[in-house]
């Protein structure tokens, strides 16, 4: 069964399933309209000498590159960016430059165009670290026209307003465009395949993670910087040669043309139209969108027509079919072809808990019982509102920690600060006798450090497996080009499913699971790290009795295994009877430290929390 | 099963337009205009046709519509008379909406869909070079009305003609050397050039200032500001600082207006002050800076309707009677007089074929044309070697003041402001 | 030392203008957390209509705000309903989408109606300035800046002295919140597009006899607009004055000292600086960053 995700237009992908139903797509359907296409587009020349078509399919061509690279860091990794037109411009200076100053033949300065494009993505790719969101589209925005207005006023290296004028090619008449035309095709050709391999590899299922929840791809170990770079210098450096070949063809470059925001505006409009995280949407929008453009040019009159086209359709594309139309087509076939079927998503879980060939986490260097996790003088302020105030507590190794206290005491903070989503405002944590205060997020992650959340969260998106497969122990260059689902990295990942019970739904949509069902994938996901401490937020919030039961044994279990637990809950007779021992945060300070009978008696902890009155009821039974 | 609907879907949706567009395509004479006359063929054969795109909106839409015009008068005066090589002529129209992208779509189709016999130019520099970069690849005659940028010249196209007296950087010498003709104690001592950032109002610019720089003329101020510039206060306060005695302006329409204006505000009256494009704009330029802020603003303009040149009364008053007004604008009369010269190549040649193109521009640069601008010739690489007119605004009217031949008023107002 | 101040004054006389105009945009970015890229379509299409107000009937275009701001009203408020509200929950990327295809659209049914070319209000006084000692304050932009602060003052007491206001204000800080207290968060937040929309509108009129204006203008003006919100805080409406003041007199100072052509850059260079180095501005609040959790 193929999965429900936005790769679902992606069929060369590997089925991620047990060897035994993996199927090779065969060269069905979509391949073969994929040819043909591909096939119309390389004869035409041959075909026709209509000067009017062959411009056309350069331009749609040009505008299916933009949409293409746009949409690795746009469709996959969820950065808008308004800024693309700058690569089509620097590409274009790039080549006018060359050839005009340096000399040679200007395609032979396409290539270099690409790599000032990348270099300039790279730029993005580092702005793009400090910001996100709304702050990042305005900064794209103003990142454009501040180049427009360098290009304008750098007249002594870009003539200015007056443009660059690049020579006629030499080539004989007969030969048309051939040459521009073929040139964009081959370019357009590199960014699907870059495009194609990106998706197929942890690089691709990485930015994908970081569209649906970037901080949480960063808890389990997705290298977020470096993922945003790379993803904006992939969606540069082609436009930025497409951008030179494109100059050579006007054979006139000059700052208003080249920076223009509308070009941004039409590449965005062609990746929303045809489908945003799908490989061939960008293509077949670019190619609906230029001579949808002609039309509005030749049949109605111009600029202003032009304008209401563009500006209309992408408003009823952002308002009806926000995810384009592959993917709608898509889920509205899927709808009708699983109509009727009942859902996974209600049966009940049981079954024996087995925790299979699992490895053993790896080895620390801490002894057991002496401190895995240090955290001193934590204090983390939010304008004048302390969330933390100078707490200081030991997490032991190989202990079940329970972090306790009333609302507003800093608990959740405190996780924020230990795994990294937040930077404290002053003190230290320790791990494994190494201060990590300093780390980002998906360095602490790699080394052993994982979390679930409160409210939980999963990539959406993405099926179940794709769910757990996602996270990654360690970062290299080389793991980029991986394949994202590796056949042992399957099998581990089922393994850990059937540990939480949630096997059978390894396939579904992660975004339509339970609350409940939701919490044990988090589980899941998070042991794919082969973490030293666990970081469970309110693990028993919010579901019902007998997974409560569960949850506890799945803590236990694992602990025995020799993985360190450290749980915020506000169910007493869960915590009292797991954990061992009890942290208690009041006013954001620790108040107390201890056993849990100690802790339960302790006037402090009646005082701030408890409550004088407190009785435990029956402890969770839980075989020790 | 799914995926062969997918595909289906698909190749329907993306063949589409492709199919609208190409239906339309064939027919589209319907977004062009043609002109007076019938296409009877009564006089030795089927029209023939010229394309032409403008930008009929858009930034530049107030020339490109005056050059539309210019270029309809002729086609009715041709059709009207015996026609061009005994055939009537029939002008297709495009709008490139000022956009550059468009005007090169417009250009390959008028030539490889409409298959017109003879290509005229469009408006500004900016449009003119990509477009004149897809006549030259087709090996086509170019003749443009309007876009003096040196730089257009400088590619070596051997197609490329340029249907005014000089190109920008020439447009101010006539003015500039009666400048420095002047006795010691009127000549200015200091100048300032503020300028829109624009390919046709730098070099004028430019080409002034060298000579006046040479002649020993102090540059005091100089500044160049973008075209969406909308507050001139600060520029004419900068320009008031330095005190300079003449005020050399680059300016479009806007911003010409808005300059003076500002002037005005700020209480700043150079002793000379020359500006390009606006004060040729007539009554608009009157009524938009006022009476008073025009008298002796000199500028540059290229034609005149009191000019004796041959044709022009004719095309005055075939201009009013067919767009009325009392004002011709001097981008109609450009229009026009591109479609002169291109009619005496065509004439003298004797063909339209695509394979004589080249021999209409060699004739061209080979001879003189008589137009309503006056003689015009080119050297090598298309630029006119003629002189341009020099303008002034005396008592609420535009009149020529130089080269004296062609003057209509006798006296040249020496102060600005009078 | 002359030039100096005169420059300075110029600027502050704008940025009482800008002032207003940016207003609108901040308050709107406060309550729903949608940057309006529209914005700037809508400050032209205003000058527009105080244009064709002016032509035919002669009105002077600061009189004329008293006509445009409720039409601007009325227009934001319909626009709201009609496309934005779908939206709101909606990731942000989506807004500045729909919002800039608004501007998009908006441009091109201007240039359809009023055409491509300049256009600018002549009004008698235009021409004619304050002498203060060497000082000169053009008249325009005298009037103009008075009005702005007027205007902008209405919109002070609107909100702090009005339910409707403070509702407004209350769903800025929590939408939560205010709707257990009685507020009709959905209908505020069509109140508030509309709102600042019609600040916009009076900021139109004042715009049109201040400079010639076409429809691609617009680009310049939300340039500047998200350059003066982003200096001030997004959000805070005393942020967007102290903001637009000093871009006002950043523009004029760059015109004066460094050149014209570089002035336009003022506002993208203070995008760019105030979002690396300090994303909230000068007077933005730190939120919470967990808050969504």
């Amino acid at each position: 069964m193929k999965p429900a995700s936005a790769s679902a237009a992606e069929t060369s992908v590997d089925a991620p399933a047990p060897a035994s139903s993996r199927r090779r797509l065969p060269l069905g359907g979509w391949g073969l309209l994929v040819l043909a296409g591909a096939a119309f587009l390389i004869a035409f020349p041959f075909a026709s000498d209509d000067l009017f078509w062959q411009n056309m399919i350069i331009l749609s061509t040009l505008f299916a590159i933009g949409a293409v690279g746009l949409n690795i860091i746009s469709g996959w990794g969820g950065y808008i960016s308004l800024g693309q037109s700058a690569f089509v411009g620097v590409g274009a200076y790039t080549v006018g430059l060359g050839a005009l100053k340096i000399g040679g033949d200007p395609f032979v300065w396409v290539p270099v165009a690409g790599l000032v494009a990348g270099l300039l993505a790279l730029l993005m790719g580092l702005i793009a670290m400090r910001t996100r969101g709304h702050s990042f589209v305005i900064l794209t925005i103003g990142f454009l026209f501040l180049l427009q207005l360098i290009a304008i006023n750098w007249d002594e290296l870009t003539n200015g307003t007056q443009g660059l004028s690049l020579p006629i090619p030499m080539w004989d008449i007969a030969y048309q465009y051939w040459p521009f035309y073929y040139a964009l095709l081959a370019i357009l050709g590199l960014a699907l395949l870059t495009a194609w391999r990106i998706r197929r590899t942890k690089f691709g299922t990485g930015l994908i993670a970081m569209r649906e929840d970037e901080d949480k791809a960063a808890t389990v170990g997705v290298n977020t910087p470096v993922y945003k770079m790379l993803g904006f210098v992939a969606s540069g450096v082609f436009l930025g040669m497409a951008g030179g070949v494109y100059a050579y063809y006007l054979a006139f470059i000059d700052p208003r043309g080249m920076f223009d925001i509308v070009i941004s505006v039409q590449i965005i409009l062609c990746m929303l139209l045809g489908g945003r995280g799908t490989l061939w949407g960008p293509v077949l929008g670019a190619f609906l969108i230029e001579p949808l453009n002609e039309l509005a040019n030749q049949q109605m009159g111009g600029g202003n027509s032009r304008l209401l086209i563009f500006g209309g359709l992408m408003a009823l594309v952002v308002l009806f079919l926000p995810r384009g139309i592959i993917p709608t087509l898509q889920e509205r076939l899927t709808a009708r072809r699983t109509r009727g079927q009942a859902g996974l998503v209600g049966a009940r879980l049981d079954g024996p808990l087995v925790i299979g060939e699992r490895t053993a986490p790896a080895q620390t260097t801490v002894a057991p019982g002496a401190p895995l996790l240090e955290v001193t003088g934590l204090s983390k302020h939010f304008g004048g509102i302390k969330a933390l105030d100078d707490a200081s507590f030991t997490v032991p190794q190989g202990s079940i920690t329970a972090l306790i206290g009333p609302n507003g005491s800093g608990k959740t903070t405190a996780f924020n600060l230990i795994d990294g989503t937040m930077t404290a405002s002053a003190g230290e944590v320790w791990l494994e006798g190494r201060r990590i205060d300093g780390f980002p997020p998906y360095r602490r992650a790699h080394m052993g450090l994982a979390r679930t959340f409160q409210i939980t969260r999963l990539f959406r998106e993405m099926t179940v497996l794709e769910n757990v497969v996602a996270p990654l122990r360690s970062f290299s260059w080389r793991q980029l080009n991986a394949s994202a689902i590796r056949g042992d990295e399957a099998a581990r990942a089922e393994e850990l499913l059937t540990f939480v019970g949630m096997e059978r739904f390894r396939d579904q949509q992660a975004g339509a699971l339970s609350y409940g069902q939701q919490k044990l994938v988090e589980l899941a996901q998070v042991l794919m790290l082969d973490p030293k401490l666990i970081l469970l937020d309110e693990p028993a919030g919010g579901i019902n009795p007998t997974l409560i039961a569960r949850m506890g044994e799945m803590i236990r279990t694992l602990n025995r295994q020799g993985t360190t637990f450290l749980i915020v809950e506000h169910n007493m007779p869960f915590v009292l009877g797991l954990c061992d021992p009890v942290l208690v945060l009041a006013r954001g300070a620790c108040i107390c430290e201890g056993a849990p009978d100690h802790v339960q008696k302790d006037p402090r902890v009646l005082d701030a929390y408890l409550g004088e009155d407190f009785v435990l009821e029956d402890a969770v039974e839980v075989a020790r | 099963m799914v995926r062969k609907w997918l595909v289906a879907l698909c190749v329907v949706l993306w063949a589409l337009p492709m199919l609208v567009v190409a239906g339309c395509g064939s027919g589209d004479d319907g977004g062009s205009d043609g002109g007076g006359g019938g296409s009877s063929s009564k006089q030795g054969g089927p029209p023939i046709k010229i394309g032409a795109s403008l930008p009929l909106t858009g930034e530049f839409s107030e020339p490109g519509k005056a050059a539309q015009q210019g270029y309809r008068v002729w086609e009715s005066t041709i059709n009207e008379g015996d026609g061009l090589l005994g055939r009537k002529v029939k002008f297709t129209f495009r709008d490139d909406a000022s956009d550059q992208n468009t005007v090169v779509s417009d250009y390959t189709s008028l030539i490889s869909r409409n298959k017109v016999d003879l290509l005229a130019g469009t408006f500004s520099s900016l449009l003119n070079i990509p477009a004149s970069t897809v006549a030259e690849r087709n090996r086509m005659l170019y003749v443009e009305p309007a876009g003096g940028a040196p730089e257009i010249f400088d590619r070596g196209y051997k197609h490329l003609f340029f249907a005014q007296q000089a190109t920008a950087d020439k447009q101010g010498d006539v003015w500039a050397e009666w400048v420095l003709g002047l006795p010691e104690d009127k000549r200015p001592k200091t100048a300032a050039y503020p300028t829109l950032d624009d390919p046709f109002a730098v070099p004028v610019l430019e080409g002034i200032r060298e000579k006046f720089e040479a002649a020993g003329i102090k540059t005091v101020q100089k500044s160049t500001y973008p075209a969406d510039t909308s507050n001139f206060d600060s520029i004419a306060n900068a320009v008031k600082g330095k005190n300079p005695d003449v005020v050399v302006h680059g300016a479009t329409f806007a911003d010409g207006v808005g300059f003076v204006r500002a002037m005005k505000k700020v209480g700043f009256k150079p002793k000379m002050f020359f500006e390009t494009s606006a004060p040729s704009f007539g009554d608009q330029y009157i009524k938009g800076v006022g009476k008073d802020a025009t008298e002796g603003v000199f500028y540059a303009v290229s034609h005149t309707p009191e000019a004796q040149t041959p044709g022009n009364e004719e095309f005055v008053a075939k201009y009013k009677e067919m767009f009325g007004g009392t004002e011709v604008p001097e981008d109609a009369a450009d229009a026009f007089a591109t479609a002169q010269v291109i009619q005496a190549a065509v004439e003298a040649v004797g063909s339209v074929e695509r394979k004589d193109q080249t021999k209409l521009a060699d004739w061209l640069r080979d001879n003189k044309v008589d137009t309503i601008l006056g003689p015009l010739s080119w050297d090598e690489a298309g630029r006119p070697e003629g002189e341009f007119l020099i303008g002034q605004w005396q008592d609420g009217k535009p009149e020529v003041v130089l080269p004296k031949d062609v003057a209509t008023s006798d006296k040249i107002v020496e102060k600005y402001g009078g | 030392m002359t030039e100096f101040l005169q420059t300075i004054i110029l600027g502050l006389l704008i940025g009482g203008v800008y002032a207003l105009l940016a207003a609108g945009l901040t308050l709107i970015f406060g309550v729903m957390n949608v940057i309006n890229v529209a914005h700037g379509a809508f400050l032209i299409l205003a000058a527009f209509v105080t244009w064709t107000l002016w032509d035919a009937t002669g009105l002077d275009p600061l009189l004329a705000v008293i006509v445009t701001t409720p039409l601007m009203f009325g227009f934001g408020w319909l626009l709201y309903n009609a496309t934005i509200r779908p939206i709101r929950k909606a990731p942000p990327s989506s807004s500045v989408l729909l919002t800039f295809s608004l501007a998009l659209v908006i441009e091109g049914v201007m240039g359809l109606v009023w055409g491509n070319t300049s256009h600018a209000v002549r009004t008698p006084y235009f021409d004619q300035s304050f002498d203060v000692g060497d000082l000169f304050l053009p008249k325009s932009q005298v009037y103009g800046c008075l009005l702005a602060v007027g205007v902008l003052a209405g919109l002070w007491g609107f909100l702090t002295k009005t339910w409707t206001g403070r509702a407004i204000r209350a769903s800025a800080v929590n939408p939560q919140g205010a709707e257990l207290v009685g507020v009709n968060v959905a209908a505020v937040a069509a109140m508030t597009f509309a709102v600042g929309v019609a600040v916009t509108g009076a900021g139109g009129s004042i715009v049109s006899v201040l400079y010639p204006f076409l429809p691609g203008s617009h680009y310049v003006w939300i340039s500047r607009l998200l350059g003066i919100i982003v200096l001030g805080g997004m959000g805070s409406l005393p942020g967007a004055v102290v903001g637009a003041l000093l871009l006002g007199v950043g523009e004029t100072m760059t015109t004066t000292y460094v050149g014209p052509e570089w002035a336009t850059a003022v506002p993208f260079v203070v995008i760019f600086v105030v979002l690396l180095l300090r994303p909230q501005g000068l007077l933005g609040a730190r939120l919470r960053e967990d808050v969504a959790l």
